[in-house]
């Protein structure tokens, strides 16, 4: 993906992030899937997209074919919810903070969605 | 599951009171203290056990009067609170607090870009504010302003340039503070600099204000909870060049630090110039048993098969120069002739104009591939640098390489670092990259952290900043007139927070209320 490219992505997801972060500020709807996915890219893609730092983690240890994570169809969202908070070898922990469990619950069946 | 730690001296009933306090402040949503969330703070990358640093839970305020209201509470059931901005130090240990029990104070959610003046080339932040989301608000509205980002970008603007974090294309962050707004430990609210009066347009434009300068007092240091900062931002350039090199050999670092000094003290170089070892490239591109398979520091014939193999140096020489082309060009000229008196090899130039993909510029974008060179040795990587200040002079740096060296080779370990040239003085960085389920390699990280501080201060070298486990010896190696900064740092801490409220013991500055936990 080209640099550009991705700068765009970065740029549409702060937008629609700002716009959900809002939406989610007090007792959270899950968002609609548009702001899943730019949640998705904005708090995991850093690491999880083609060639970040999750990717290759993961092609390590699983091998190419399973190392990027939006396009897996084995992730069930209890072990998403349970890596994600507690983390899992070289992918550190996300807080409450900076994730709200409302978040993580739109990521969670955001994955869900990618594999159908 | 380990039980709930609490501050020294607080009871569980006692926390549990301060909890239910903090709670009506913030909310159920914004108190946690769960196990799991505790762990969510952890030092991921830390040398001693996790919980000789592990909080008793976390509390995220919304907005300054939350943040004030805390403190006072705090202040009230005697809690103490460590505030971060992100939490994302790591190698200094993340967003966990020097002593254990400590409650996290996490400003994330204040998260506001509240100001970002294109003329006068500032912006004004809230700590949640992450590199990458003023990247992108600068990119979405256009704003042709750059801002400057440590090697990765996961961090906060804020929590970076408080902890005098460096980065590119900038250098030392905290340089570019103007005005501050903190919370004192007693609750009051303060503005520094011009901010101090309430109708002025030059909080983020002139430095100093009027009477003592503040900024820095308020970095690296637990005398407030900073809400919100000024940043000098750099005007986007028209056009960039890059110049690199690769010097073949260890020695070489000597005579292009000398060569580097005077350009750098003259301005011709207004930018940290980087000279970084093999181990810089090859760690993040590469895993070391691709290399090398036994215990130890790999063997020279080894590390050099592995230069040859992947095209680098063992040293690589980094500048960049930002402006108009002709400048830039013109800079450059001026470089070029002061290495060729010593060396035949050639510069690589990159020029970048304005309009091109950003990515070949030298402007920071955002990135957090970098952190997998913690993974070099294998299993859970962890890693943290050792950082003393030096005089940018080429016989003191080699002689000092030459005893880290020896000190990594000693401990077993590869040895990672490079010099960030300043105008007068050098940082010495070098990395130590462990596995931290590998409990003896992990005490031979912390035996050759140990060492370093030692031979450093012998030298006369003092860090620039260090990780939790090492404060107190770092800052017991500022030892003029039997530690008269530390008495100074400490009469400062007591008159401002009688209680020790903010974060105890950082930077070694520890309040009269905990005598027990100095190291
Ligand atoms: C691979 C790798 C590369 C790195 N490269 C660099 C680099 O090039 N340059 C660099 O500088 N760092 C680097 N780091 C270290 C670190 O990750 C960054 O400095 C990071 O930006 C710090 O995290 P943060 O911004 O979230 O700050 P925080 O963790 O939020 O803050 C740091 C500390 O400052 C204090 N603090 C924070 N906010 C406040 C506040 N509002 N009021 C009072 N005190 C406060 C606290 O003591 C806190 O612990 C690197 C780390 C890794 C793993
Ligand atoms: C800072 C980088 C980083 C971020 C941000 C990050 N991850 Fe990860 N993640 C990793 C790494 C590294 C691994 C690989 C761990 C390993 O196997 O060593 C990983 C692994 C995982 C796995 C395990 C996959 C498997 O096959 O077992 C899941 C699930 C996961 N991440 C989910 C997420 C989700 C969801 C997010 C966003 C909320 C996220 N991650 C954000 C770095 C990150």
């Amino acid at each position: 993906m080209s640099q550009r490219r991705l700068i765009m992505i970065a740029a549409a997801a702060a937008a629609t992030l700002a716009f959900s972060q809002i939406a989610c500020a007090e007792e959270a709807a899950a968002p609609a899937a548009a702001d899943s996915a730019a949640l998705y890219e904005r708090q995991c893609g850093i690491c999880h997209d083609a060639g970040g730092f999750g990717t290759v983690m993961l092609e390590r240890r699983v091998g190419a074919e399973r190392s990027v994570l939006a396009q897996r169809n084995d992730l069930p969202p209890a072990y998403v919810r349970h890596v994600v908070r507690n983390g899992l070898r070289d992918m550190p922990p996300l807080t409450r903070v900076e994730l709200p469990d409302a978040d993580l619950e739109a990521i969670a069946q955001y994955l869900q969605r990618a594999r159908q | 599951m380990s039980q709930r730690q609490t501050p020294p001296g607080v009871s569980a009933a006692a926390l549990e009171r301060a909890f239910a306090a903090f709670t009506r402040v913030v909310g159920e949503q914004w108190a946690l203290r769960s196990e799991e969330d505790r762990r969510t703070y952890e030092d991921l990358y830390a040398f001693d056990a996790v919980d000789q640093h592990i909080p008793s839970g976390a509390v995220a305020p919304g907005d300054v009067e939350q943040v004030r209201a805390l403190v006072r509470l705090a202040n009230e059931h005697r809690i103490p609170l460590w505030p971060i901005s992100r939490g994302k130090n790591l190698g200094y240990g993340g967003a966990a607090p020097r002593m254990a029990g400590t409650v996290v104070l996490d400003l994330g959610r204040m998260n506001r870009i509240l100001d970002v003046n294109e003329k006068f080339g500032y912006c004004i932040v809230e700590p949640g504010v992450g590199f990458y989301d003023l990247f992108d608000h600068l990119q979405r509205e256009r704003i042709q302003l750059w801002m400057s980002a440590p090697g990765q970008t996961w961090g906060s603007v804020v929590g970076n340039a408080l902890d005098r974090g460096n980065g590119a294309p900038l250098g030392e962050h905290a340089e570019r503070i103007c005005g501050l707004e903190v919370v004192l430990p007693d609750g009051d609210l303060v503005r520094t600099g011009m901010g101090a009066m309430s109708n002025s347009d030059t909080w983020a434009a002139f430095k100093h204000g009027y009477g003592p300068s503040w900024d820095f007092a308020f970095t690296q240091s637990n005398f407030g909870v900073v809400t919100k900062m000024g940043l000098w931002l750099m005007p986007a350039p028209e056009a960039s060049l890059s110049l690199r090199m690769k010097l073949p050999r260890a020695e070489d670092a000597g005579w292009a630090i000398d060569a580097l000094r005077p350009l750098r003290l003259q301005g011709v170089i207004s930018q940290p110039a980087g000279i970084g070892n093999y181990l810089r490239d090859a760690a993040v591109r590469s895993q070391r048993q691709q290399w090398h398979q036994g215990e130890g520091a790999m063997p020279d014939a080894e590390v050099q098969r592995m230069i040859d193999t992947l095209g680098i140096g063992w040293w690589s020489v980094r500048m960049r120069f930002f402006g108009p082309e002709q400048v830039n060009a013109a800079k450059a000229r001026v470089v070029r002739d002061a290495f060729a008196k010593r060396t035949r090899i050639e510069f690589e130039e990159q020029v970048w104009r304005s309009g091109e993909p950003l990515a070949a510029s030298g402007a920071a974008i955002p990135s957090v591939s970098g952190l997998r060179l913690a993974n070099w040795m294998g299993g859970q990587g962890a890693h943290s640098t050792f950082s003393p200040v030096l005089p940018a002079d080429g016989a003191l740096a080699t002689a000092h390489l030459a005893r880290v060296r020896a000190r990594f080779s000693e401990h077993g370990f590869d040895y990672y670092g490079g010099f960030t040239l300043g105008e007068r003085a050098l940082i010495f960085t070098s990395g130590i990259i462990f596995n931290r389920d590998d409990a003896a390699m992990k005490a031979r990280a912390r035996a050759l952290f140990a060492a370093l501080i030692e031979d450093a201060a012998a030298a006369g070298y003092g860090e620039y900043r260090t990780h939790l486990s090492f404060m107190d010896r770092v800052a017991q190696s500022f030892d003029f007139n039997e530690g008269a900064l530390r008495r100074l740092n400490e009469k400062v801490k007591n008159a401002l927070d009688p209680r020790g409220i903010i974060a105890p013991g950082k930077q070694g500055i520890w309040p009269r209320a905990y005598p027990e936990t100095r190291r």
